[in-house]
């Protein structure tokens, strides 16, 4: 059993008055990767600023690895928990080397100068957080990620055993943050440093986080795994707005976005699309119909494919049949029904073959019933179907009066123009 | 890869590498050969001449004694106003910030003008670095509490300034109705006080004042590490473990302590504590084991020089120090200023 290494017992917390912690219960196993997330103003950084003795909480107690905060003198406190806020500013001159000695300052004492234990620890901390070839250069001239690795080495100087970051690396540019996530993860693994991250990014907290802990008016809403945290109605309920919630089919990562189609092209509701698609032909062209606010059915898709969980984000009525199937006469009967329901019939460029090459049996039938038909041209050249069927069901389309698109801007203006 | 965080040695090319604090050693060396070299120059420069004046006969040695005492009025003036100004810049982050912007000066000189005039001076002589001391407090802790209402105890570097200012004010106002009601008798002593001037202090008072310096250099001298970790903010060296509150206090009462001294054996001699802070990072760099000391030196030698040009230039009219400080410092206030302005330091 490890050790709690932060423990907050029933902590009320606040400013003059105004209450933003309210009896607060948590705890923080030694070796932990956890991360705070919350909206804006929900009291991640007074729960940071409480757990670092910065402020003093009103009520309850704050442990820092058993130890009541308020009996650790402030240099004991900061060799356990070290905390790197969102940004630092040196307003003078100095160099990186003497900015990472400040980790060190308070482990000195008045009388004395550095000893050669406190030039290991700062040169070990330059080494793990790569910033020792920059020792020489001035802090301020530092680019931001440069700078926050400079931080990272000076809280690192004073050899903490838990480490609070404070939204300090949301704001970085996307390689930088990776460089520094990286490092904490080391941190994290190697010397079993606690890592508390505090973060309004949820994307980034669930990511690398083994905990996550979910704010909102000064409590905590959910805790546990990412994925279990991360979860709609919770979201929902936090936001207090429309959340969509999908795992990254490449990686497994948590997405957590927004809904915008309310917003988007008012009028155009009436008219109806359905988009003959697969394997992610159909990914943007479901986004810019969306925005321009058509009503969107597709079909048929095979499960799985990544047209399909477009479908399944962007909340689109489709057909599915089971993953890595020919399309079924169930199916097809569906997306029939569908198509012959629009009012215009789309066929991405995607590729045929014997299990979709029904999907052109639909678009005509859709001709056939005097909808307007747009095919995406070239459907010989991604034909492979045995005899070129698919080639030849394209040009009978095109005899027919199926008109043909090449690129998804021209289509958009096109349909635009046929609303009026 | 193992613990790579207690083993350098993994590290590929760290093993040459053993970091140490480095001094400019040259640079140090040149600055104190131009320290003796000014000095000595400022003992050739006085009303009567500009070479060494003869001190075989008894009017050389009257004057070179006389010269001398200026000069070592001088190096404990500007050493004070000096670490002074490096010490409130570091704490309040801010490079306008010295003795006079927040108030201190203001609340010394009140005080020593109280005494001058109500003739405590003149029955103890003791009692005006003193009085210069304890009314500096009184306007530190006037404006610090001013400064932190309705902040929940900190207060806030801007409220710190603004109040400084508005206190440094009426300061000033007050020094002026005292002096508007003053006997014409007075009026010269505090008049000339006031404009700042290093015309030797009574032994006692140079003594009281000399150890007063010597305890506020060295006080600021064993913070200055503290000092370093300050200027990156009270949060940030409260989270390296640095009894922040306590430091500020005692790096504010250190400050504070060498400008009242300073502006009660010389007067009002303004922009030594913002010139001399400015260059002497400019050169050495803002580390504070560095900078207190070498400011205290530089500091010092550039006001013994400039006292030597203020009673040589026209003489033997002398120009009040504090005239020649201020037109010197001017300038460049307004230069830091429009740099501030851009978000930048000088040095």
């Amino acid at each position: 059993m490890a050790q709690v290494a932060l423990k907050f017992d029933g902590v009320t917390a606040g400013y003059r008055g105004r209450i933003v912690l309210e009896n607060l219960s948590f705890g923080i196993e030694e070796g932990e990767f956890v991360s705070l997330a919350g909206p804006n103003g929900c009291g991640k950084s007074t729960l940071l600023k409480t757990a670092a003795a910065l402020i003093k909480p009103l009520d309850g107690s704050v442990y820092l690895f058993g130890d009541d905060i308020r009996t650790l003198r402030p240099a004991q406190r900061a060799s356990l928990i070290g905390v790197v806020p969102q940004k630092v500013e040196s307003p003078m001159a100095y160099t990186v080397m003497q900015i990472v000695m400040n980790g060190r300052t308070a482990m000195t004492g008045l009388l004395h100068g550095f000893s050669d234990h406190d030039f290991v620890v700062i040169e070990r901390s330059m080494i793990y957080t790569n910033v020792l070839h920059l020792k020489d250069r001035y802090f301020m001239e530092l680019s931001g990620g440069e700078q926050q690795r400079v931080i990272l080495a000076m809280v690192l100087a004073q050899e903490p055993r838990i480490l609070m970051l404070d939204e300090s690396i949301a704001h970085l540019d996307i390689n930088h943050r990776y460089e520094v996530l990286r490092i904490l993860k080391r941190i994290n693994r190697e010397k079993k440093v606690t890592v508390f991250l505090v973060s309004h990014d949820l994307a980034l907290s669930a990511e690398v986080a083994d905990r996550l802990i979910l704010m909102n008016r000064g409590g905590i809403v959910s805790e546990g795994r990412p994925g279990r945290v991360l979860v709609p109605e919770v979201l929902e309920m936090v936001y207090g707005c429309e959340l969509q919630v999908r795992n990254d089919p490449f990686t497994g990562s948590i997405h957590v976005a927004g809904v915008l189609d309310d917003l988007n092209g008012i009028g155009n509701k009436s008219k109806t699309v359905h988009v003959i698609a697969g394997g992610g032909t159909g990914i943007e062209l479901f986004r810019r119909l969306i925005v321009e606010g058509f009503t969107i059915t597709s079909g048929v898709l095979n499960g799985m494919d990544s047209d399909a969980e477009a479908v399944r984000a962007l909340d689109i009525e489709a057909v599915l049949e089971k993953p890595f199937s020919p399309v079924g006469d169930a199916a097809l009967g569906i997306a029939r029904e569908k198509a012959l329901e629009a009012d215009i019939v789309i066929v991405t460029d995607v590729p045929f073959g014997p299990g979709n090459l029904v999907n052109l049996h639909i678009a005509r039938s859709a001709l056939e019933n005097g909808k307007s038909v747009w095919l995406a041209g070239g459907v010989a050249e991604r034909d492979y179907t045995e005899g070129k069927q698919a080639g030849k069901l394209a040009d009978e389309l095109t005899d027919k009066g199926a008109n043909i698109w090449t690129s998804l801007h021209e289509l958009m203006r096109k349909l635009k123009v046929g609303m009026q | 890869m193992k613990d790579s965080y207690h083993d350098k040695q993994t590290v590929p090319g760290a093993e040459n590498i053993c970091l140490t604090e480095t001094v400019p050693v040259l640079k140090i060396v040149v600055f104190l050969g131009a320290v003796l070299l000014l000095l000595f120059l400022s003992l050739l420069l006085g009303p009567t001449g500009i070479l060494l004046p003869d001190t075989a006969t008894p009017v050389g040695s009257a004057i070179m004694s006389l010269r001398f005492n200026r000069m070592i009025m001088g190096l404990l003036v500007g050493a004070a106003l000096s670490v002074s100004g490096v010490v409130f810049q570091a704490v309040l982050r801010n490079p306008l910030a010295e003795p006079y912007v927040l108030g201190v000066s203001g609340g010394a000189g009140l005080g020593a003008t109280f005494a001058i005039l109500f003739g405590a001076v003149a029955a103890i002589p003791l009692s005006l670095p003193f009085t210069a001391f304890v009314s500096a407090v009184a306007t530190l802790l006037l404006v610090y509490g001013i400064a932190s209402r309705g902040s929940g105890g900190t207060p806030s570097v801007y409220s710190l300034i603004l109040s400084g200012v508005i206190i440094s004010a009426i300061c000033s106002s007050l020094i002026m109705f005292f002096v508007s009601m003053a006997s014409v008798e007075g009026l010269h002593n505090v008049i000339w006080w006031m404009l700042g001037n290093l015309q030797p202090a009574p032994l006692s008072q140079r003594l009281v004042a000399a150890l007063f310096i010597a305890s506020g250099i060295a006080g600021s001298m064993l913070l200055a590490s503290r000092l370093n970790a300050l200027t990156l903010g009270r949060e940030m060296a409260h989270y390296q473990g640095i009894n922040a509150d306590a430091v500020i206090l005692v790096a504010l009462l250190c400050a504070t302590l060498l400008a009242a001294t300073a502006v009660s054996i010389s007067g009002m001699i303004g922009f030594v504590g913002l010139i001399v802070p400015h260059v002497m990072r400019a050169i050495f760099g803002p580390e504070h084991k560095m900078l207190i000391p070498l400011s205290a030196l530089g500091g010092g030698t550039f006001l013994a020089v400039c006292d030597a040009f203020a009673r040589s230039v026209l003489a033997p009219i002398e120009i009040p120090v504090g005239v020649v400080t201020a037109i010197a410092g001017g300038p460049f206030f307004l230069l830091i200023l429009q740099r501030k302005m851009k978000g930048a330091w000088i040095g």
